[in-house]
């Protein structure tokens, strides 16, 4: 689909047209996933929007695209920011920068200030298109018991929602997106399709990796809490564009979005394989929310604009109503030279993350009757497991991820210790060890390797490279949240977040068992265990005297839960502040629990259903 | 960049005679990165002209090897006079790690005391094309993460690593033995 940015919308926003306007049916604020649906539903049903973005949103045009590949050629640590470029006025956690904490210790010398005592390198991206820029667009469904875990198992929250009344959104959210699955190979553990549904796009092929992995494990069972569990090598449903399915939409098939430019160019409809999902998809085979909003702004009723970073959410101190938002526009990245304007609406819908939007919810000061805002604060806990396959398997070519284990995503067990997903990194030791860079400065500078020695070496090294990731389910609790502190600000002024964070107990009793569970796999596919934790990690968690470097999913959630009421949620099911009738706080930070769910398409869905209840607000 | 910077070219031809025969690619192979002239340069930038040369001029010193036995003398013979010198060893090290990488590594602090200052010795990406024309992932069969794309599906099939000269597990006149299949015969 020729899809492109109009070559307007490249330009900037003319500053005291959007302040003097007091006609936006809706402003928006963030142009990642939730922004840029809400933007397009809106706009297209003939409703006039304002967009804020806090990045610069270069990425608009061909050479700003690129621009942020070569960054990341150029950067000597390829962490999943290193494509975007720093911005003191948008400032985005960055891995790098991270230290371990002292017992009582809190961290601001990064922008996410770390209270800890866990230490999270979780990350979010603000530049235009949000973190959909390097996420790595895995897209699978929550499962049914997902949404009821606490009548189901007696652990954290149970959704006001069910599966069955978000299904239609999630097929949705998976045309817009372009999922590219096969439905026989996603109907497990509960979740249901209807009859005939198809995804847009055929299911990415597992990887050689993959395969010589199921070749070892497929058909074995493993026991846990007195049940058998059998296991295997399965695809999982990824946002990245691969062979359109023609029996799609009832036949009409599917045309997928390549890249969106405003120059046209013919890449992105279909994955290359690039393996580089995270932290930038070189082609935009992989989806990305700019995306959608190519299309809002095709309707010429979205106005953007972008180094526009909302500072305070004003509200009627009466009814409780947004009355408008004030903005620092600021002229460039490294300069603190800005202009405070505000923007009026009827609605107002914050889209920033969970992160960023309890951070100005709270910045603003507004009532909170639940006491909830920045609370129960969620994000997958990643265990990482790693060794050598007795074969070369030609790790480091791929796509990002194509294949994993997921038989342990639900079951009885759940009473007792948290459920995971596993993933097979076709780019090996990457994410635990810098591999391969790390491979050639240990066989050089300590096996002393030069020539044919270290170019053998190296192949034994890296093509045999296999990580197991384990995504562990991380329960709501609510003293895992988000604050704001006067005294840590940024260079505009703006309170930075302040993050809490400890890793409880249920999951670490999951990441315990994956160890375990990966030591299984290994010896059964005769994998030499190199996994080694060291307790000077910034992640490092002792549990029942074992240590476990734990990572960040980035998978930020749970900030501005939904629930039944306002005593026990800060939003309703369609994302709507209790407090604010005229406000929507969207995202993942909405949702009371994550299972074993990437939470992309979860939130996605959410955003359709919202945007219904938006227009029906508006009319 | 100029061939008056880097020096004659003879100067670069034993820059590439000394980093092909320590990287294990053909003279041509390096030259087809394209980055024989930024990696001789940055070598000079960060080390100095000078001690380039004693590098470069111990190597092609060293006597000429034929057969098994004779690579192997030429190699102990680099690792005691280069590879194992205090001065010379970690820089020739830091020309190998470039190759494979297109990323200058920081010396170790022990050299820098001895033998600096190097005020430009820092880790850094030559250049964005270093990267992507790193020989590690042609080694291995693979591609660098985010260029050179192989193609949709590519990844489900077996690596094809190349085979290459002296290979200590597969020698040329063997078929391969690592598992993989239908290797491709690197140029000679």
């Amino acid at each position: 689909m020729r899809v492109l940015f109009p070559i307007d919308s490249a330009r900037r926003t003319d500053i005291d047209a959007v302040s003097a306007d007091d006609r936006y049916d809706a402003v928006i604020v963030g142009t990642g996933i939730s922004g840029a649906i809400i933007a397009n539903e809106l706009s297209r049903a003939g409703k006039r929007v304002l967009v804020l973005e806090a990045g610069t949103g270069t990425d608009r045009t061909l050479s700003g695209y690129e621009k942020y590949l070569s960054n990341f050629y150029g950067a000597s640590s390829k962490d999943n920011q290193s494509p975007y470029p720093a911005n003191p006025n948008a400032a985005m956690p960055r891995s790098p920068l991270l230290r371990k904490l002292q017992p009582g210790e809190t961290d601001s010398s990064t922008y996410m200030v770390q209270s800890g005592p866990y230490v999270t390198d979780t990350t979010f991206t603000r530049v235009f298109g949000g973190t959909t820029m390097h996420w790595e667009a895995k897209t699978p469904r929550m499962l049914p018991e997902d949404f009821k875990m606490r009548s189901l198992f007696g652990q954290g929250l149970d959704w006001p929602l069910g599966y069955d009344e978000l299904e239609a959104d999630y097929r949705t959210a998976e045309r817009e997106i372009g999922v590219s699955a096969n439905v026989e190979d996603q109907a497990y553990l509960g979740l249901h399709f209807p009859k005939d549904y198809v995804f847009p796009m055929k299911g990415l092929p597992l990887s050689y990796l993959d395969k010589q992995v199921a070749r070892g494990i497929d058909d074995t069972r493993v026991e846990l809490c007195g049940k058998s569990y059998p296991i295997k090598i399965r695809p999982y449903p990824q946002g990245r564009n691969s062979i359109p399915n023609p029996a799609y939409d009832g036949g009409k098939g599917y045309v997928p979005v390549g890249a969106v430019n405003t120059h046209q160019v013919e890449e992105g409809e279909r994955c290359q394989g690039n393996t580089n999902c995270v932290p930038l998809c070189p082609v935009q085979a992989k989806y990305h929310s700019g995306k959608t909003l190519a299309k809002a702004l095709h309707t010429g009723r979205v106005d953007l604009l972008v180094q526009a970073v909302v500072s305070k959410v004003v509200t009627d101190p009466g009814n409780g109503n947004v009355t408008a938002l004030e903005v620092k526009v600021y002229r460039e990245p490294q300069s603190a030279e800005h202009r405070t304007i505000t923007v009026k609406g009827t609605i107002f819908v914050i889209a920033a993350n969970a992160i960023e939007t309890p951070r100005l919810m709270l910045a603003s000061g507004l009532r909170d009757s639940a006491g909830l805002m920045g609370r129960n604060l969620m994000d997958h806990a990643y265990l990482l497991n790693w060794g050598l396959m007795p074969e070369v398997c030609g790790t480091m070519r791929g796509t990002s991820c194509t294949g994993g284990i997921i038989d342990l995503r639900a079951g009885g067990f759940r009473r007792h210790q948290a459920a995971f997903s596993v993933d097979i990194h076709n780019d090996g030791w990457g994410w635990a060890t810098g591999a391969p860079f790390s491979d050639l400065t240990e066989l050089v500078d300590q096996q002393n390797r030069f020539g044919a020695e270290l170019r053998r070496g190296l192949i034994d090294r890296i093509s045999r490279q296999l990580l197991l990731a384990f995504m562990i389910e991380v329960p709501p609790t609510e003293s895992n949240r988000v604050t704001v502190d006067p005294q840590y600000t940024d260079q505009l002024g703006n309170m930075r977040p302040v993050v809490s964070f400890t890793v409880p107990e249920y999951s670490m009793r999951g990441a315990a068992y994956a160890r375990e569970f990966s030591k299984t796999v290994f010896a059964r596919l005769g994998v030499a265990d190199h996994t080694r934790y060291d307790p000077g990690d910034y992640g490092y968690v002792t549990y029942e005297g074992q240590g476990y470097a734990i990572r960040g999913g980035n998978h930020i959630a749970g900030t501005h839960i939904m629930g039944t009421d306002k005593s026990n949620s800060v939003v309703d099911t369609d994302q709507r502040s209790w407090d604010h009738a005229n406000l929507y706080l969207v995202g993942a930070g909405s949702m009371p629990t994550i299972g074993t769910a990437n939470v992309t398409l979860t939130l996605a869905a959410l955003c359709y259903r919202s945007a219904r209840a938006m227009l029906k607000q508006l009319h | 960049m100029s061939a008056a910077k880097t020096g004659d070219a003879s100067r670069l031809d034993q820059f590439l005679a000394f980093s092909a025969e320590v990287t294990a690619f053909g003279v041509v192979e390096l030259q087809g990165t394209g980055q024989a002239e930024a990696y001789l340069q940055t070598v000079d930038d960060v080390v100095g002209a000078a001690l380039v040369d004693e590098l470069l001029v111990l190597h092609a010193k060293a006597p000429r090897a034929t057969g098994n036995e004779g690579r192997a003398a030429r190699g102990a013979h680099l690792r005691r006079t280069i590879f194992g010198d205090g001065k010379l060893g970690p820089v020739a090290r830091n020309i190998v790690k470039l190759w494979y990488s297109g990323v200058w590594y920081e010396l170790p602090g022990a050299w820098t005391e001895t033998y600096g200052p190097a005020p430009q010795d820092v880790t850094f990406v030559v250049s964005p094309s270093s990267y992507v024309e790193g020989l590690l992932w042609t080694a291995i069969g693979a591609h660098p993460a985010g260029a050179k794309a192989p193609g949709y599906g590519s990844w489900a099939a077996p690596p094809r690593i190349p085979r290459f000269a002296d290979d200590p597990v597969s020698p040329p006149s063997a078929e391969p033995v690592d598992g993989t299949v239908d290797a491709e015969r690197v140029p000679a």
